[in-house]
């Protein structure tokens, strides 16, 4: 069953046209990535999906409702969450207040303590930190704590922009052996990456966008063998 | 001489409190939402308004009638919100600074026609109390302490509520606030009414104990300015030490020349600190 499903998406910034008409579906419970080269409007997708850009026409259907009307905060209410690129955290707050505004929506606050323990435990760094504000953290525990503050809004849907970027190699398995975990409590992933191997690898599903389009899709395997795919991205 | 020396300090210091939450509801303003609130002077005088007309009026005391004023400043100012400023909240600093200059001469328009501009004097005397040498009048001393419980309260309000945690994290970053789930108008617009809360409150402090019309707020306004940019426009807990400040100038300018000086000195210390250190004294928000 989809979960989120989106029909012929355009959007852009302005009068800048970035998406021409995109169409995804999400499995539920599925681990589903994103990729395509810089700018071919990855970000801009999951802002359009979570509200941040308006979607110029197309549906977004979230549950089978369409949603594109509805404010960020609403989505994100429903189970919507995106843990954006550039992290945007609250810097000034701490590790702790931030994680504790991961959640806000009421249908999380009834999980507070079992998601700080779920968390704590996933990123044992954040628990030493936890009284630290978040804008002195070093790269790679910003990047922790945007993906643990994800979490602690219980989602439905998870949508993580550039997981690795800027991080040491090290770090990055970390992540997606946490990403792993979570798939198995039952949430949906969406994974934009630009280390197109490792979102491969750890995917069931792909999509390839390019200029604004999805130019190719399908079981992440079958995708990772694609002749186009391995020339263009995995410089093979 | 000195008697009276101490006597101005300590005037002018409890004065200053009250100015440091006037201060703080146009710094509070200020820091979350980017929005210069040239309404604040007229709402410290609807607060002046508010408490008098519950006490000469209805029978009400005058720090009871301070707790609705408080009640009636925080529903009025989420109502500006929503009129006036929410739709220009994302504009250039100018619409915004526009717009609440227009609710200003609205309510200064009103209050005009329905308070003339005869001076009121909320008749209130609670004597006042002596420390050795020197006399502290009663309604000042009150009037600090209530402030100071205003800031206290604000502080903690701020650092430990979920609305307040709200406050701050749309202050750190909007967006981010959004895709958490906090839905940022009604935050923003619960910092409008918590900006003219203060205003109503201080103007209230100050009418227990100074004659005013629906004119003098503009007086108080300037002197949150002043303060604010002391105390670090967005820093609260600054606006309380800037208020002290500005107080102490007013305490004892008078001794040395004639008052009419005082805001001549206010605004050239004013000027000084822009030049010298435009962040405040006490640091600003960033």
């Amino acid at each position: 069953m989809a979960i989120l499903e989106l029909h012929d998406v355009t959007s852009g910034y302005g009068e800048v046209q970035i998406l021409w008409g995109v169409s995804i579906s999400l499995q539920k419970g599925s681990m589903t990535s994103l990729v395509g080269a810089n700018g071919a409007g990855k970000t801009t997708l999951l802002r359009t999906i979570m509200g941040l850009n308006k979607a110029w026409s197309g549906q977004i259907l979230f549950e089978g409702k369409d949603i594109h009307r509805l404010a960020p905060h609403t989505r994100a209410a429903r189970g919507l969450v995106l843990v954006p690129e550039g992290r945007q955290l609250f810097t000034h707050m701490t590790v702790e207040e931030n994680l504790l505004m991961g959640a806000s929506p009421k249908r999380a606050r009834a999980d507070i303590n079992r998601n700080l323990e779920l968390v704590y435990d996933m990123f044992p760094r954040l628990k030493d930190r936890r009284n630290q504000k978040a804008g002195t953290m070093s790269g790679g525990e910003q990047q922790m704590l945007a993906v643990a503050r994800g979490i602690m809004a219980s989602p439905k849907v998870l949508m993580i922009d550039e997981l690795s970027l800027g991080l040491a190699p090290f770090l990055v398995l970390q992540l997606f052996e946490s990403l792993k975990k979570l798939r198995e409590t039952g949430i949906t992933v969406l994974l934009v990456e630009q280390n197109v191997q490792m979102a491969l690898a750890v995917t069931d599903y792909a999509y390839v966008l390019a200029e604004g389009k999805i130019e190719i899709e399908g079981p992440s395997k079958v995708v990772a063998s694609n002749p186009e795919v391995k020339k263009a991205y995995l410089g093979l | 001489m000195m008697d009276a020396l101490i006597r101005s300090l300590i005037d002018g210091l409890l004065l200053g409190f009250v100015y440091g939450i006037a201060a703080m509801g146009l710094t509070l303003i200020w820091g979350v939402m980017n929005v210069i609130n040239l309404s604040h002077g007229s709402l410290i005088a609807l607060g002046m308004f508010s408490v008098y007309y519950l006490f000469v009026g209805l029978g009400i005391h005058p720090y009871i009638a301070l707790v609705l004023t408080a009640v009636l400043g925080l529903i009025f100012g989420i109502i500006i919100y929503f009129i006036a400023v929410h739709r220009v909240i994302n504009a250039p600093e100018l619409s915004t600074l526009l717009a609440t200059y227009s609710v200003n001469m609205m309510i200064l328009g009103i209050g005009t026609a329905i308070f003339t501009t005869t001076p009121r004097n909320i008749p209130l005397d609670l004597g006042s109390i002596q420390f050795g040498d020197t006399v502290i009048t009663m309604t000042r001393l009150i009037a600090a302490i209530i402030s100071v419980g205003v800031a206290v309260g604000l502080f903690l309000f701020l650092k430990y509520t979920r609305p307040g945690r709200y406050i701050r994290a749309v202050t750190d970053n909007r967006d981010a606030a959004e895709i958490v789930g906090v839905p940022s108008a009604q935050v923003l617009a619960l910092t409008f009414g918590l900006g003219t809360l203060l205003a109503a409150v201080s103007g209230g402090l100050i009418a227990t104990f100074f004659p005013f019309t629906i004119l003098s707020g503009e007086t108080y306004e300037l002197k949150s300015f002043v303060i604010g940019v002391l105390g670090g426009l967005g820093n609260p807990v600054g606006s309380l030490f800037g208020g002290l400040i500005l107080g102490l100038i007013e305490g004892l300018v008078p001794m040395a020349m004639p008052t009419t000086w005082t805001p001549v000195l206010e605004f050239v210390l004013f000027v000084l600190i822009l030049l010298v250190a435009p962040n405040g004294l006490f640091g600003g928000e960033e």
